[in-house]
């Protein structure tokens, strides 16, 4: 955490201090113009994702997609709220995110910091080349199996796929915190240990809180991950009553009907928290994409 | 704008964090335990989405009615995985088609031929289900609803140009020139979904020519054989109805290689074309919009005689209760709630279904009263896109055909990918 509070305010200043010198860095109009049109990929499908919402039935499959909403209507949100239960699947949604972004993070850290720490040893090394392995296992390939043994051992629910979660990113995770890891020096955890601090004391106040630009990277990435995720939940949970908000949104996109405004509605209630989230991580978000990248 | 951060937070933080966790997780584990009431769950799986919300009422309804079994409605389970976990949903209701034609094959579904309902369907619809693999012995579906297809029309387009519905293959040709020729655009084309070329022109067009229950009886039994010297394949049997689907591809609108389900339900509600080559699950997507278009239809006519016409089903709706659910006699308790005719005819009507039972009422809807005749007499046949195993992308070859592509070569390479399939079963 320090390390981020002390170089993230500096940046935007010499970023703020070079603009009103003006005309010494000139602006790149053909790169400003490739990235104006980039957004535009963005803006314009959310700008139909909004308005859609707000649309009436009748006016959703007019073949205007681009028609501002007349007469607005709030019906949409109305009728996705109670055609997949919003609130109990939203309530499971977050259940399966929080265990899933607090978990990958502890779990990763302390896989992380015992490898890193004890490296000389054979069994850590190859533990970590072990983990690294799993990278490469994407989770459709094990679907199967991975049914049938959620079911035998009761995990066929929201906790069983959290678990499958923290798992699966296990090697990726493990991979940042190892190489975040790194550069923190020895010294700093002697001069604790000196004081007589043991290893559980050294993790939680020392290495712990350190790692907590990587943190927010992985938390970032957990949670993006499992918010959004739509295969193993629709696979592994068993019970239709505890089935996630991307399973249950299914239903208003089928081979045969469209409901453009209620499918719409409930898109957008469901990227509501990860917009919020992102609005108040934002600049742990900008820091964490670059942690890492240099050792 | 943002709240400020204490760097010496990142302890608190987290232990609010475990909080929150620890708060759901208990949460969770509570809600677990309370529905365990003395009544056994009975899970009902439905995904038709339209109907989710008549379904959802009348599992409550019975839920209220007795006090032996609660029923819970299911829309959002995998099934696939369940059956891979034991743990299918007591009871589905469900199209019946050949994905689910294999759990009936490996007698996945317990027998429902005691039940006084299944006596009560017609012979000729029960029959539907064994086009498909079966499981010998066993009644396993009961079928609850099926869909007639045919051609959507405009009513007010044939009138105000003074056409009569083509009962002939010529008589249809000369409404299209005709059309064609006072500017209408005759038949709306959505080539851009590969399955509404293969669900409409393509079936429509085979149905209305080829026996399609013998033709695939002759291609399973030919298997590996099938090729230019078979007695059947898709390059001789089907030659001559995809080389008519091509010459209808005249007919259609110019833009509609980049059209979709969605513009053409459009097109359709806002009086754009003359035919559409859909089923009634069209009219529930024309209707969104709110016009007050009056359509109609028609069996496709292919041949030269009116005695051929035909209309395509397909088995909706069909119940069935997997063989490894401890809820069986619950699932069973409610087929027989379900298939009471005040609830089975009013789901019929409700949406355009036609009844399966013997004694069914005959549909009212106007939009597809016409075929009330091919039902009744037991002429129809079953979709010929319908009975390809998904391993061949036969929709697509047929996209590709109607694309420009050769009829002949592409109907070969469907041949040879059947006997491939069959040599590796």
């Amino acid at each position: 955490m320090s390390t981020a509070t002390r170089t993230i305010p500096a940046k935007p200043s010499a970023t703020g201090k070079r603009r009103p010198l003006g005309g010494q860095e000139r602006t790149n109009w053909p790169a400003t113009a490739v990235l104006i049109v980039c957004t535009l990929g963005v803006l314009v499908p959310l700008y139909v994702t909004v308005s859609m919402a707000f649309k009436t039935t009748g006016q959703a499959v007019d073949g205007n997609a681009f028609s501002l909403p007349s007469p607005l209507t709030f019906d949409s949100f109305v009728q996705a709220w109670t055609l997949t239960n919003f609130s109990r699947g939203f309530a499971i949604s977050v259940f399966v995110s929080v265990i899933a972004v607090v978990g990958e993070i502890v779990v990763s850290a302390l896989a992380a910091y015992a490898i890193v720490r004890n490296w000389d040893r054979k069994l850590f090394r190859w533990s970590f080349f072990y983990l690294l392995a799993a990278m490469f296992i994407p989770f459709p390939v094990v679907a199967l199996p991975q049914i049938q043994l959620t079911g035998l051992v009761g995990l066929d629910n929201p906790l069983g796929v959290a678990i499958l979660h923290i798992v699966f990113a296990l090697a990726f995770n493990t991979m940042l915190f190892t190489a975040f890891l790194r550069s923190i020096p020895l010294e700093l955890e002697e001069s604790m240990r000196m004081d007589g601090a043991g290893t559980w004391q050294v993790f939680w106040r020392l290495i712990f809180p350190l790692l907590g630009p990587m943190s927010a990277t992985v938390g970032i990435f957990a949670f993006i991950a499992s918010w959004n995720d739509f295969m193993m939940p629709s696979l592994i949970i068993s019970d239709p009553e505890m089935q996630t908000i991307p399973v249950l949104q299914k239903i208003f996109q089928t081979q045969f009907s469209n409901s453009y405004n209620v499918a719409f509605a409930s898109y957008l209630m469901a990227m509501a928290p990860a917009i919020v989230v992102y609005l108040f991580t934002q600049r742990w978000v900008m820091s964490g994409l670059t942690q890492g990248a240099v050792k | 704008m943002l709240p400020p951060l204490p760097s010496a937070g990142t302890p608190l933080s987290r232990r609010t964090f475990l909080a929150a966790a620890g708060g759901s997780l208990a949460a969770f584990s509570l809600a677990a335990c309370s529905p365990a009431g003395a009544q056994p769950t009975i899970t009902f799986h439905q995904s038709k989405p339209e109907a989710v919300p008549y379904f959802r009422d009348l599992t409550a309804k019975f839920t209220a009615s007795q006090d032996r079994f609660r029923v819970l409605h299911d829309m959002a389970t995998n099934l696939s995985a369940s059956f891979v976990r034991s743990s299918p949903p007591d009871l589905g209701c469900l199209n019946y088609n050949l994905e689910m034609a294999r759990f009936m094959e490996r007698g996945a579904l317990s027998d429902l031929a005691d039940l006084p309902e299944a006596a009560s369907i017609r012979g000729d619809v029960l029959d539907l289900t064994n086009w498909y693999p079966t499981y010998p012995g066993r009644t396993s579906v009961i079928p609850y609803s099926v869909m007639a297809a045919s051609v959507i029309y405009n009513r007010r387009i044939f009138e105000a140009n003074g056409l009569s519905v083509p009962t002939t293959w010529d008589e249809l040709i000369d409404v299209c020139e005709r059309l064609k020729a006072v500017g209408i655009t005759p038949i709306y084309g959505t080539f851009r979904d590969p399955w509404t070329i293969a669900q409409g022109l393509f079936d429509y067009t085979v149905g209305g020519m080829v026996d399609v229950r013998g033709f695939y009886q002759s291609m399973h039994g030919a298997g590996e054989k099938v090729g230019p010297d078979s007695e059947v394949s898709f390059q001789k049997t089907l030659l001559e109805p995809v080389r008519r689907m091509v010459q209808l591809k005249k007919y259609v609108n110019a833009d509609a290689a980049s059209r979709g389900y969605g513009d053409g339900n459009t097109a359709m509600a806002q009086g754009q074309a003359a035919m559409y080559f859909q089923g009634p699950w069209a009219f529930g997507e024309i209707e969104k919009a709110g016009t007050d278009v009056d359509l109609g239809t028609f069996p496709l006519p292919v041949t030269d005689n009116p005695a051929d016409l035909k209309v395509r089903v397909n088995i909706d709706l069909s119940l069935w209760v997997p063989e490894v659910s401890n809820g069986q006699q619950g699932a069973r308790a409610f087929i027989q709630y379900l298939m009471q005719p005040e609830i089975q005819d009013t789901y019929n009507a409700k949406f355009l279904g036609f009844g399966t039972v013997k004694d069914a009422p005959p549909v009212t809807d106007p939009r597809i009263v016409e075929m009330q005749k091919y039902y009744d007499e037991g002429r129809f046949y079953m979709g010929a896109s319908q009975f390809i195993p998904n391993t061949i992308p036969a929709a697509n070859y047929i996209q590709s055909i109607i694309g420009g592509a050769d009829a002949e070569g592409t109907l070969r390479r469907m041949d040879a990918d059947w006997a491939r399939l069959a040599f590796r079963a």
